[in-house]
């Protein structure tokens, strides 16, 4: 069972996000980077597949020489090989994003290609499933349940209030996780310096035969704004028996219940 | 790892679960393991663990995350080697570190401690708040910067973002600036001394953040250490010299005893109460200093200084070591070792409930108002109770 897992490095934003003076991206200065939550996930799903029926991992990203770290620690968590297509795209759209990966992954050897759900910054999801429209080959996302054999992946994905839907998908197919499909183990400090004897290729857009042309965004982003502050916090006080009632009657008369 | 390869595989069968590693020194129960206080199952004692242990890495068991929590209730506050009459009792803290540290190895961590770890790796603090307001505990006091004065001030982590220890963080600040001591903290550029990374198993995260530690100060000429929390006073004083780190080190309690005893600190205004003082861990069984506190709260005039029922060698654990403050595998029972503590020390009569670390403040202040004692009994840092006998305001 071959993998490819597509990753992506994002800002842990911790309690501090500030829009920077350009007003299309946030402040980054002295904020700490971390894997995006949904692509642990999908890493982890990927590494209990090979665990199980053997196979290979390939863990890639788009991103300049600073997204290494999350691909060491991919490797770390047990990916066999990382390639980094050496380019900022982080307000890229998807779309031009889906043609990078794309082009490299239609010349890799794969059964299965994983994906976070979303990303913690942008959190657009589409990517996964446009790289799967690319390929041309079947799709699901939002995944919570997955088993492999030869030909075909067994797979629930996640609709509203709780209901799954299950699927067969032949392979080879493309997924995007959910988050709580597993429980991404720890990656011990150890294990990532370990890991740096392992392959990590950084490769360019010529090397895919892609010019910065080919990759003329068809959505731009114009700006970010932080939600606005709304003044309709209110303040209960009282006796706790006093507090519940004005509570309850709160509740009731928002129709919640 | 398998048994024949771990470290201690020649000792651990050696416990044959006596069972004494749960009693305090005066016998008077069996309660003094923290987490078996809190669950009452012999699986969640020392010798429970250490034959765990020894079943996981022999195969006769199967990981689980049940498995992995068990051990990290462990709170790491050493009442099982102080209580262990074996002589092999100097290195059970060792077993169970050894077998955290295999855990981590494989991933298998409980998804608190995973959570723990990821934040310190990120953000250099446990609870994952931004590294850039680690010095934000400053803002509204005068306190100098570090810049080769004669004390390095380290406040650690719970004291740079704990809402009530920050508190504590200052007044000790204040104490320091009263009794002219030349003195400077990090603020922002603190990093977290790694004692807990280090009793989570996490070996080599803990070496580099010691040796990157131990750079920052001898680049900055530190050459003395006054330390907030007893976490860091243990891991600078017993850790760092491993890495090269040779600093002198002290408590604050330790500073604040000498300064009262010479004369430049003046707690003659006195404090009329009647306080318990709980000894923590990592100064009392980890360093054996019983008497610093003790003699503080006993030079300030009108202070009724009363013990705990444990106390000493053989007090109880808030519950909080071992990460334990941050993972809370102990908590939300009346069992929960620090609302025991709590007890007891209502049941003294004492007003105040005296801690000398920042971990046990923030665990015992939460019990308190658990046990709906809030109104009864304060519970109050040492450096609290030297303010209120200094008349600082």
């Amino acid at each position: 069972m071959d993998v490819v897992v597509c990753i992506k490095r994002v800002p842990d934003t911790a309690d501090v996000v500030e829009i920077d003076a350009s007003g299309n991206d946030i402040e980054t200065d002295g904020l700490a980077f971390k894997i995006n939550d949904w692509d642990e996930y999908a890493l982890e799903a990927a590494v209990q597949l090979t665990e199980k029926q053997g196979g290979s991992i390939i863990a890639i990203t788009v991103g300049p020489k600073e997204w290494d770290d999350v691909l060491r620690r991919a490797l770390a968590i047990g990916a066999d090989r990382a390639i980094r297509i050496d380019q900022d795209m982080v307000t890229a759209d998807c779309y031009a994003v889906a043609k990078v990966l794309e082009a490299l992954i239609r010349n890799l050897s794969y059964d299965l290609v994983l994906f976070g759900a979303q990303s913690e910054d942008f959190g657009s999801a589409q990517l996964g499933v446009m790289v799967a429209e690319l390929l041309g080959i079947p799709h699901a996302s939002l995944v919570v349940s997955l088993q492999v054999d030869q030909t075909t992946a067994r797979i629930k994905r996640e609709l509203e209030a709780g209901t799954l839907e299950a699927y067969a998908v032949e392979l080879p197919a493309l997924l995007t996780i959910q988050t709580g499909i597993n429980q991404p183990r720890y990656i011990s400090m150890a294990g990532i310096k370990r890991a740096m004897s392992k392959e990590l290729q950084v490769i360019s857009l010529s090397d895919l035969d892609l010019t910065q042309e080919t990759l003329s965004p068809t959505v731009m982003l114009e700006k970010l704004e932080l939600p606005p502050k709304d003044k309709k916090a209110e303040l209960i006080s009282g006796s706790p028996e006093e507090s519940a009632e004005q509570l309850a009657r709160i509740l009731q008369n928002s129709g919640i219940f | 790892m398998t048994l024949t390869s771990y470290k201690y595989a020649d000792t651990i069968h050696r416990c044959f679960r006596c069972g004494y590693c749960k009693f305090p020194t005066n016998w008077a129960d069996v309660n003094n393991c923290p987490a078996y206080a809190r669950f009452r199952m012999e699986t969640y004692s020392c010798g429970g663990r250490l034959w765990l242990i020894r079943a996981w890495l022999s195969n006769e068991i199967e990981w689980t995350d049940h498995l992995a929590k068990i051990m990290y209730t462990c709170t790491a506050c050493k009442n099982c080697e102080e209580k262990c009459p074996l002589r092999f009792n100097v290195d059970i803290m060792n077993m169970i570190t050894a077998v955290k540290g295999e855990m981590v190895e494989r991933g298998l961590i409980p998804s608190q401690v995973k959570d723990f770890l990821e934040n310190i790796q990120r953000q250099g603090n446990p609870y994952g708040k931004a590294r850039a307001k680690r010095g934000e505990w400053t803002e509204g006091i005068e306190i100098p910067k570090y810049k080769g004065q004669d004390f390095l001030y380290y406040v650690g982590c719970v004291g740079s973002y704990d809402t009530r220890a920050q508190e504590t963080a200052r007044t000790l600040g204040k104490v320091l600036t009263k009794a002219g001591v030349s003195f400077g903290v990090l603020g922002g550029e603190e990093n977290c001394d790694g004692n807990e990374v280090n009793a989570l198993g996490e070996e080599t995260l803990f070496e580099m953040m010691a040796e990157e530690n131990v750079t920052q100060f001898k680049e900055l000429g530190v050459q003395k250490i006054v330390t907030l929390s007893p976490h860091s006073y243990n891991t600078f004083k017993n850790d760092y010299p491993l890495h090269d780190g040779n600093f002198e080190v002290f408590h604050y309690t330790q500073a604040l005893r000498d300064l009262i005893q010479g004369e430049r600190l003046d707690v003659s205004r006195g404090l009329n109460t009647r306080v318990a003082y709980h000894d923590p861990c990592f100064l009392g069984r980890w360093n054996g200093e019983y008497d610093a506190p003790r003699m503080i709260l006993n030079a300030i005039p009108g202070i009724e200084l009363v013990e705990l029922e444990k106390n000493r060698a053989g007090a109880l654990c808030c519950g909080g070591g071992g990460g334990n403050f941050y993972t809370d595998f102990l908590g939300g029972s009346e069992s929960s070792p620090a609302r025991i503590r709590a007890r007891e020390a209502y049941d003294t009569g004492a007003n105040i409930l005296a801690v000398a670390c920042p971990n046990c403040m923030t665990m015992l202040e939460d019990a308190v108002k658990a046990e709906g004692l809030e109104d009864k009994i304060d519970v109050k840092d040492i450096s609290e109770i030297v303010v209120e006998a200094t008349g600082i305001a």
